[in-house]
């Protein structure tokens, strides 16, 4: 019933279902929702999870984590 | 972005599906009294369910599923009879309660009258329409918002638009998209047609934020040349969950409803009381409703009004918007927010308890956050943008309602000059919903 999925971004669905979290970060029951959204090069995942009700956003990272050095 | 069968789960209003069954524990207004006192019975759909609904010459209403228990005719092709109405196949007849009172072909002294119960709803009448409750006893109250009771000049704009109520309400948590759909695209649409669209609706955001409150989520924004001591920032207006959204200013009060009518289909209305500083009562033995425009005889939709603005943005995501592809930003977090209210009324549903909005306190009214200076625009000039660039300008009562405002104004005026406070209609909280120097739950932070 939906309206048919957008073939030009079928990739990025697709990343979705792959990527989304599953499990809480708190109390590592199933997420009940995550909202992707991005934002610059990041993809994030608003995330809540009925089981123990934490919020929070996750962004998945891949091999490389940007640091930072504080100037000096 | 979602899965697709987060998106089912969200979109869905059927019973026994998660959703609907959040759904159903709401009332909804499903008839307008003057129609109901216009012809007694009415078939209603609501949440992909039928329905045959009537007003007994008492003034007594009832709700029941439209097919009849005894062979499937439709009740909404009934004949009211007391307070109860009759099939108009075989003639069984059932009251507001649902149960069978009559089957003329049956003897008598069989109990099978009360092994074919209908499952009645609750109605109730308020504001100039007809409540209903579809879900499970107890039923809640109905809950007596400040647009419904309070003083004012009251007209009921709708139309019954091709979409999902998901994208509707979307919608409620995006402040964004006013100064670009209201705004710069008003603005185009002006240039080619020939008028100037109002200025106060393209200003630009500066800062945004989301309060989950008793009632859903309060709005807020900062736009150009505002502050956090502005209205639209400190007050905000709230999406009222599940289904409403309170808007206002300049003397006007308006509940935005969207009945998710099936999974497709949603009746917007627009429930508007005039009631400015200065107000003087004019009686209205009924109130008038008027359908707005939807489509323009070429079948393209009518864009120079605001709220036809928001339908077209609603019905072109298509039926049920496919948000597995689609791009959410870090400005759209308020629909993320919401999503996940949807998520905790389901889980709450499930756990035994009320969702959010239940009330079961008997209480006088409800009144609900709402800006009074929207858009810093002015009083009077948001009202007039109001009535000329808004549905309002199809109202059968236009004319009266700038009087309301117009006379109004010059009361105002009166008043100053003698000394006097103007009678101004309670309605809407006008009070900081949030203290100075404090973030909103959700908060952008400044913007650009």
């Amino acid at each position: 019933m939906s309206s048919p999925p957008d073939r030009r971004f079928a990739a990025d669905a697709e990343a979705h279902r792959r990527d989304a979290p599953r499990f809480c970060p708190n109390c590592a029951e199933p997420v009940d929702l995550a909202s992707e959204f991005w934002e610059g090069d990041d993809r994030r995942f608003y995330c809540w999870c009925a089981a123990c009700g934490w919020t929070g956003e996750i962004a998945p990272t891949g091999d490389t984590a940007i640091g930072h050095e504080p100037p000096h | 972005m979602l899965t697709a069968e987060q998106n089912d789960e969200l979109t869905a209003v059927e019973p026994g599906t998660r959703m609907g069954e959040v759904l159903r524990r709401y009332w909804y207004p499903v008839a307008f009294a003057r129609e109901m006192a216009e012809f007694p019975v009415k078939r209603v759909e609501l949440l992909g369910e039928f329905f045959a609904l009537w007003r007994s010459p008492s003034g007594r209403y009832g709700i029941i599923p439209e097919p009849c228990p005894h062979r499937k005719a439709s009740m909404a092709y009934g004949v009211v009879e007391g307070d109860g109405l009759r099939c108009p196949y075989h003639g069984w007849k059932f009251d507001t309660e649902g149960a069978c009172t009559d089957q003329p072909a049956e003897k008598d002294n069989t109990n099978f009258q009360s092994r074919v119960r209908a499952t009645a709803g609750k109605v109730e009448e308020l504001g100039g329409l007809v409540w209903a409750f579809l879900g499970p006893d107890p039923a809640p109250l109905l809950p007596r918002f400040d647009v419904y009771v309070m003083d004012g000049y009251r007209d009921i704009g709708w139309a019954d638009i091709p979409c999902n109520y998901v994208q509707v309400m979307e919608n409620a948590v995006d402040p964004h998209h006013v100064e670009h759909l209201h705004g710069r695209y008003f603005e185009f649409i002006g240039n080619h047609e020939g008028f100037t669209a109002p200025a106060s609706f393209g200003k630009q955001h500066q800062r945004i934020g989301f309060d989950a409150f008793e009632w859903g989520i309060i709005k807020r924004r900062i736009l150009s040349g505002a502050s956090e001591d502005n209205d639209d920032w400190k007050v905000g207006h709230p999406l009222v969950f599940p289904y409403n959204m309170r808007v206002g200013g300049g003397g006007v009060h308006q509940m935005q409803i969207r009945v998710p009518v099936n999974r497709t289909t949603t009746r917007f209305m627009l429930y508007t009381v005039h009631a400015p500083e200065g107000y003087e009562a004019i009686e209205q033995p009924a109130i008038p409703d008027y359908e707005i425009p939807v489509f323009d005889e070429r079948g393209q939709h009518v864009v120079n009004y605001v709220e036809g603005q928001d339908i077209m943005a609603w019905c072109t995501q298509g039926p049920i918007t496919d948000r597995t592809t689609e791009h959410l930003g870090r400005s759209d977090i308020g629909v993320s927010m919401l999503r996940k209210m949807f998520k905790q009324q389901m889980a709450a549903v499930e756990n035994g308890q009320d969702p959010l909005g239940t009330i079961r306190e008997p209480h006088e009214r409800i009144d609900l956050p709402c800006e009074k200076d929207k858009f810093h625009a002015g009083g009077a000039q948001f009202a007039l943008d109001f009535c000329d660039m808004g549905s309002t300008r199809y109202s059968p009562m236009l004319d009266t309602i700038r009087k309301v405002h117009l006379s109004a104004a010059e009361q105002v005026g009166k008043d100053k000059a003698a000394g006097r406070p103007s009678f101004t209609p309670a309605g809407g909280i006008g009070d900081a919903t949030l203290a100075a120097g404090t973030d909103a739950q959700v908060d952008s932070g400044p913007v650009g």
